[in-house]
């Protein structure tokens, strides 16, 4: 039936944006977290990654989130002497988050969600339709 | 002669199955709508010359007479074209959701078209047969 085909794979789409909303609140709650002791690393920035797959039993490729990968950019210096975390020089390693990337990200996460939405509701409206026939 | 035999409703059902199929694919390119290097496809337009004869699907052979008959579901094999998609992102993935929500929409309404008159067919045959 092709029709729960379309639904698992739009499944499979709002699962794996899901998982990206959760690495994006990840950085978004970590954009602060500096390390503990001088000159150590603070928090690195999280990207998901998404991957094709073929689910063997529906015979549909679907989307799965891959491997999390950290951005090896640098850190953010600030200059805060008196930080327990600021090194010989007096810079603390901030981590290399951008929280405008981030709500961008955010937003691009949240529109392709929706769009996997709209593909289950015309799905199952198309379903409903197929069902109606019988009553005819 | 069983009743999707009749032209009009095998054909209705041909494009019913056409446009399932195509809500697969079109729910797969909005799924993958962020996989690195992911080209989008459709279908190539349903083809309803009478020019191509498709070979006539697999029948369960029956061997006694009380053996209930029907047809293997030989499921019309539509065409997939591959060449969707020209704005290419950096990552290489070509799906603009946008034009996909398009596409869904379009094949939902082209659907519950198929579906309605496939019910009036119905109905003509039940009038034919003066029971409604």
């Amino acid at each position: 039936m092709d029709f729960i085909k379309s639904l698992a794979t739009a499944a499979s789409g709002l699962h794996a944006q899901a998982g990206r909303m959760r690495v994006i609140s990840e950085n978004i709650a970590n954009a602060d977290s500096t390390g503990q002791t001088p000159g150590a690393a603070a928090y690195r920035r999280k990207i998901p990654t998404f991957r094709t797959e073929v689910d063997r039993v529906l015979g549909a490729d679907v989307v799965a989130l891959g491997r999390v990968r950290t951005d090896p950019s640098n850190f953010r210096k600030v200059y805060e002497p008196g930080h327990p975390a600021a090194d010989a020089n007096g810079y603390v390693n901030y981590p290399n988050v951008n929280p405008l990337v981030e709500m961008t990200d955010m937003r691009d996460a949240q529109r392709s969600y929706e769009a996997n939405l709209n593909v289950i509701t015309a799905a199952r409206r198309m379903l409903e339709r197929t069902v109606a026939i019988l009553n005819a | 002669m069983p009743i999707s035999d009749i032209p009009m409703l095998s054909m209705l059902r041909t494009k019913m199955h056409w446009h399932q199929e195509r809500q697969q694919l079109l729910a797969q390119n909005v799924a993958n709508s962020d996989t690195p290097t992911y080209r989008p496809v459709d279908l190539a337009p349903m083809d309803t010359s009478q020019n191509h004869p498709r070979l006539p699907p697999l029948v369960v052979r029956q061997t006694d007479p009380a053996h209930v008959g029907g047809a293997l579901g030989g499921s019309p094999e539509f065409g997939v074209d591959p060449h969707g998609g020209y704005e290419v992102r950096p990552a290489g993935n070509a799906v603009n959701l946008e034009d996909e929500m398009m596409k869904v929409a379009a094949n939902q309404m082209d659907y519950e078209a198929a579906t309605t008159l496939y019910t009036h067919s119905l109905n003509l045959i039940k009038t034919a047969l003066g029971k409604s």
